[in-house]
């Protein structure tokens, strides 16, 4: 079991410091086009976030913004914006993940749909590699024991 | 002669029975007073918990205004694009990191005006910059001389600091200064490693923690029985 750490100055710079690496995070994903990053760097800083509220504030406060229940749905997520994408693709008369074709849906060049089809891919691509980073840290550190409880007390 | 007795029997038994009623009556009345001001005392407690209700809606709504905003600062700081894709797509991202962090970055708002402060804060930077060149300069001299009369001791005081961003904007400052670093708070103790005397006597005087508190407007309490205190004195000087 992570207990919070005792030190006042951990504990308020980490809670100053999260929406700040959240937007970070949120930063290098959207620039992936023209600066390092995309989905796969942007999503591991998320969970480094998330890794450093539980680092500093304990368990109990971070299950209230982030449970493990609402990482294995957002994983989820993240995997159903790609393949939906790759399949809308499909649907509009192309190969699989063809984002040219989201030009007929997205009223822009071809080009441009290109652009904006791979962003859609990488924000979905973010989601699920920050959640399945997050239970992946959740599991190790606290032994399995807390499906456990929630399994017998509910 | 058995017939005045029996008069005076009755008196007597009239006579209780008018006190006994008087004193009824009495209680009677109490009852109702207390009643009454219990009732307004409980309206009174209703109209509070409403009004506070409304407060608090409207400081969270303030404070996820107030994140976003400073969120949307720094993602212009980061990204270099100023064209309309990005700058929405900043929005949309700064708003959504605000809603799920915004009592994060206020947790511990005591005071109604962030503004006055945030403006505090910013003129405290420029004094802090130059206690730290004061001190390079002090460190400098002492560190460089071939004796090195450096006379390391930790300093322990009780502050006087109340919130906790306030307690680490202190902890911060003592450590940016050359010469002196926090090493830990522990019960609004705070243990400071200093380098030499001179370091820990500008330590103890206090100044640096004065300041950090009238940023935050702390530890300015007017305590009620020093303006009684004073009271007194005014009458006798305008006696």
């Amino acid at each position: 079991m992570i207990r919070d750490s005792q030190d006042v100055i951990v504990k308020t710079l980490a809670r100053l410091l999260m929406p700040f690496i959240i937007v970070y995070a949120l930063y290098v994903v959207m620039h992936g086009h023209h600066s390092p990053g995309g989905g796969f760097q942007g999503g591991v800083i998320l969970a480094a976030g998330f890794v450093l509220l539980v680092v500093s504030h304990g368990l109990e406060q971070t299950r209230k913004r982030m449970s493990e229940k609402a990482a294995y749905v957002i994983s989820s997520i993240g995997v159903f914006i790609y393949a939906g994408i790759g399949v809308l693709c499909l649907l509009l008369g192309g190969n699989y993940l063809d984002y040219g074709k989201l030009s007929k849906l997205l009223r822009v060049t071809p080009a441009e749909a290109r652009s904006l089809g791979i962003l859609g891919v990488e924000i979905g691509v973010a989601l699920a590699v920050m959640a399945v980073m997050f239970t992946i840290f959740f599991v190790i550190f606290t032994v399995g024991e807390s499906l456990e409880d929630n399994r017998s007390g509910k | 002669m058995e017939v005045t007795l029996l008069l005076e029997a009755t008196e007597n038994a009239f006579r209780i029975m008018e006190k006994a009623r008087e004193h009824a009556l009495g209680i009677l009345d109490t009852a109702v007073q207390f009643t009454g001001e219990q009732t307004r005392f409980l309206e009174e407690k209703r109209w509070q918990v409403l009004f506070a209700g409304a407060q608090r809606r409207k400081t969270r709504f303030q404070n996820f205004v107030g994140t976003a905003f400073i969120l949307f600062g720094f993602w212009m700081l980061l990204s270099g694009h100023f064209d309309a894709f990005h700058l929405a797509l900043g929005a949309i991202c700064c708003t959504i990191a605000a809603y799920l962090f915004h009592d994060l970055l206020f947790a511990n708002v005591r005071v109604g005006d962030m503004r006055v402060v945030a403006a505090r804060f910013i003129a405290y930077i420029p004094w802090l910059i130059q206690q730290i060149v004061l001190s390079n300069l002090h460190v400098a001299s002492v560190v460089l001389r071939p004796k090195m009369p450096i006379d390391p001791q930790i300093v322990t005081f009780k502050t006087k600091l109340e919130t906790d961003i306030s307690s680490v904007t202190l902890a911060n400052s003592i450590t940016l200064t050359p010469g002196t670093i926090t090493m830990d708070i522990k019960d609004g103790v705070y243990y400071v490693h200093a380098l030499d005397q001179k370091v820990a006597e500008d330590l103890n005087a206090g100044e640096m923690e004065d300041r950090v508190a009238h940023i935050f407007m702390e530890a300015d309490h007017l305590y009620v029985q020093d303006v009684l205190d004073a009271a007194r004195i005014y009458d006798v000087l305008r006696a």
